[in-house]
């Protein structure tokens, strides 16, 4: 015990002694979390109840989106295909043929020839007058009717003896000769006939 | 608390329920086999399908148009009408009443389909291109009345707007394919290709964020043509009218711009709707112009005389003794008049058009030499415009030709062309000698059979010298002459024409000989001093008398006074041609 070491050592604790025996650890009392708990969760409802509404609007209206997308495209396409049925009627209407029947029935003549007016007066090409021989046959001839709706014309040679006619027999005489195809002037043939 | 001993016992109870799950597990577990173990693409498939739609988005097919951009032939959204005849067949007669009514269809054949062909049928197509909108409309009204089972599909409809205007040429659809004319044979361009969409459908309504493929359809690339649709119409009456007072059996016109070798029209007559093709005559589908050839006769006089003033044998003054006939060494040659003996010029065998002249003339020509120069005219070859079918013609090599069929094809007779060359062949006498291959599509397209035509592919080649084909001209200036003429009512009033006739001998398809009806024609051009355009007119077959002048001549002349009219071409004011017709 007489070594300068050994009574340092039992100098140290003397000296502290007081404060290790403060220091000497011990189970602290839990601490009291009081902060509020009602803000917190109110507010990760809030955030959990916002998300899910938004993400139900936000489908919702990109649904409503759809319904309209699919009612637009529909629209348009129905459009497009008016505009496509109107440009088709308006072709019809610009038919050569069409214009041309209509510019007939107007007494039009497409001429043989042109003749050209300058600005001074002058004219050129030869004046020719678009006569009725100038029209263009534009619709098709007609369709030949069968054998059994167009017989054969009924002529009657009938001889020149001076036997006394009335004028109605003599204009049904005349046409006689001529074809004739209708029933009410068979009839009269056949009158002739038994004469 | 007392229990029953039985049911207390846990160790009863938990050997129980362990029992029940392990049958329902294994309940659960052979349908889990069942399911992913034996085929279980199938269900994967129809979990797939369930909710998923697939469109076919149809091409749009493209517009066949004239050279103005005006349609010939254009494709409106169509619909085709299904019913399905489990739902239709109870109301049939008045869905059938309102749909004949409303899309214009056969109430008898609606009728049937409505109730179905065959016994459980519940498909039937109740009317197919329908225009859209009227097939929308229609629908809607069917269902606002109560009936159901009638629905839609998408089907184009093809549309002729001028009916019968260049059908020949266009040909038509049927009913899934294209069948004739430009419509099959550019098909590759016109009909683009179809497009795809894939997507989840919930309650008719796309889901936003499903399954969504769309591969756009690619659109049918339009056919420009090199057709004027109003000239067109107007030429094809005129030949229509031509051929009706003639009695004949068929006739085409051809008019060209002289310059670019443009056809601005190509009449066929007997045509037809290319709306209602079911309802014409199979053999009038196709083009004749082109299809058909026949011996040209006398407007390839034109061709003879051009190559021989080109050669230097002869001149439009060549004074040549035109004896009664002449005696060849197989049969004499005759002339379409009888006459004595003639001192004519070779001015005056054109305009009076002599077999006899002509054959003196080329016998400065070897058969080799002419057939050279019937050559560069085009003469024997396909123009290759683009039309099927066409005809090369028949031109008989010089090699193998002997000397009486010179004689005759010097006269346009032994030989056959189609309307589309002869056209052409007098075009390059209009085009001062050069002569430029025709065309009837703007720019290039390619066929089916992978030529490639169009005005970009024209190849000019040089045939007469300019001074020749001048000459030629002032020649043909006197065929439409009132005095010494044959075809004065060719002439356009006002302006210098110059033209050929034409009357041959026509071979008949029945018997391949000649059966003493007649080709007549008439080519020619005009202001003559200036060419614009070459207008040729061919009848097949008259059978009221007449020859080129008379019968094709008048047609000419309308339509080449309808065409300097409708193009602003005033007359040139040049001096009529004063060359004499005899010595």
């Amino acid at each position: 015990m007489s070594s300068p070491a050994v009574q340092l050592r039992n100098r140290v604790p003397r000296i502290a002694e007081a404060a290790v025996e403060r220091a000497r650890l011990s189970v602290v009392p839990r601490a009291r979390n009081r902060a509020a708990r009602v803000p917190f969760v109110t507010l990760v409802s809030l955030i959990l109840v916002g998300g899910i509404v938004g993400l139900l609007l936000f489908n919702t209206s990109m649904q409503q989106a759809a319904f309209a997308a699919t009612a637009l495209e529909q629209q348009a396409s129905d459009l497009a295909a008016r505009e496509q049925t109107l440009q088709m009627e308006l072709e019809e209407l610009r038919d050569p043929q069409r214009v041309a029947t209509q510019a007939q029935q107007m007494g039009m003549v497409v001429p043989p020839a042109p003749t050209f007016l300058s600005l001074d007066g002058e004219v050129r090409g030869m004046k020719v007058p678009a006569t009725p021989e100038d029209g263009l046959r534009i619709s098709p001839p007609p369709v030949p009717k069968p054998k059994v709706l167009d017989p054969a014309p009924t002529i009657v040679k009938v001889t020149a003896e001076p036997t006394p006619v009335t004028k109605d027999a003599q204009a049904g005489k005349k046409k006689g000769k001529k074809a004739q195809h209708t029933a009410e002037h068979k009839q009269r043939n056949a009158r002739q006939k038994q004469r | 608390m007392s229990r029953t001993p039985g049911r207390g016992a846990p160790q009863l109870r938990l050997r129980l329920g362990f029992i029940v799950i392990a049958m329902v597990l294994s309940f659960f577990g052979a349908r889990l086999v069942q399911l992913q173990g034996i085929d279980p693409n199938s269900y994967a498939a129809m979990a797939a399908a369930e909710g998923v739609e697939e469109v076919v988005l149809p091409a749009e097919r493209g517009d066949i148009l004239d050279r103005n951009g005006v349609a010939l032939a254009d494709s409106v959204h169509g619909k085709m009408v299904i019913a399905d005849p489990l739902m239709t067949a109870e109301n049939a007669p008045e869905i059938a009443q309102f749909l004949a009514q409303r899309l214009g269809i056969d109430y008898f054949t609606a009728l049937e389909r409505l109730r179905g062909r065959k016994e459980g049928s519940r498909f039937e197509y109740v009317a197919r291109r329908v225009p859209s909108t009227l097939a929308n409309d229609a629908v809607d009204e069917l269902e606002e009345l109560g009936f159901e089972g009638i629905i839609l599909r998408d089907d184009p409809v093809r549309d002729y707007p001028a009916g019968d205007v260049a059908a020949n040429l266009m040909g038509f659809l049927g009913t899934d394919e294209a069948l004739g004319g430009f419509e099959r044979t550019f098909d590759r361009q016109l009909a683009g290709k179809d497009g795809m969409a894939r997507y989840q459908v919930g309650a008719g309504n796309r889901i936003p964020l499903g399954e969504n493929t769309v591969v756009p359809a690619r659109d049918g690339t339009p056919l420009q043509t090199t057709l004027d649709r109003d000239l067109q119409w107007f030429t094809q009456k005129v030949v229509a009218q031509t051929v009706q007072s003639y009695g004949a059996r068929s006739g085409a016109a051809v008019v060209l711009d002289t310059r670019t070798g443009e056809t601005l029209a190509l009449a066929d007559y007997p045509t037809y709707d290319a709306n209602e093709p079911l309802e014409a005559d199979e053999d009038d589908l196709g083009s004749r112009a082109l299809s058909e050839p026949y011996e040209p006769g006398s407007v390839q006089k034109v061709l003879t005389v051009a190559a021989l003033i080109d050669a230097g044998k002869v001149t439009p003054r060549t004074r040549i003794k035109v004896p009664p006939s002449l005696d060849r060494q197989d049969r004499s040659i005759g002339d379409w008049f009888d006459h004595g003996n003639l001192r004519l010029t070779l001015t005056g065998v054109i305009a009076k058009s002599s077999n006899i002249g002509t054959v003196l003339a080329a016998d400065a020509f070897s058969q080799l030499e002419l057939v050279d120069y019937l050559r560069k005219f085009g003469l024997g070859q396909r123009t290759d415009v683009g039309v099927r079918g066409e005809s090369a013609g028949i031109l008989t090599p010089g090699e193998s030709m002997t000397s009486q069929t010179k004689d005759r094809v010097a006269f346009g007779q032994s030989l056959s062309v189609n309307a589309m060359q002869m056209a052409a062949a007098v075009n390059t006498i209009a085009n001062r000698g050069v002569h430029v291959t025709p065309s009837l599509v703007q720019g290039s397209a390619t066929t089916d059979e992978g030529v490639t035509v169009g005005t970009d592919t024209a190849v000019e080649t040089r045939v007469v010298s300019e001074q020749a084909a001048r000459q030629v001209a002032r020649m043909m200036e006197r065929v439409v002459d009132e005095n010494v003429g044959v075809a004065p009512r060719a002439q356009v009033p006002g302006y210098l024409v110059a033209g050929k006739t034409g009357t041959a001998q026509r071979v008949s398809e029945k018997c391949g000989c000649y059966d003493g009806s007649t080709t007549v024609s008439f080519g020619g051009f005009a202001p003559a001093d200036d060419p614009r355009f070459t207008v040729y007119v061919v009848v097949h077959a008259p059978t009221k008398d007449g020859g080129g002048g008379s019968i094709a001549g008048p047609a000419f002349s309308r339509i080449m006074g309808y065409t300097l009219s409708r193009y602003g071409v005033p007359p040139t004011g040049g001096k009529p041609s004063r060359l004499p017709v005899t010595w």
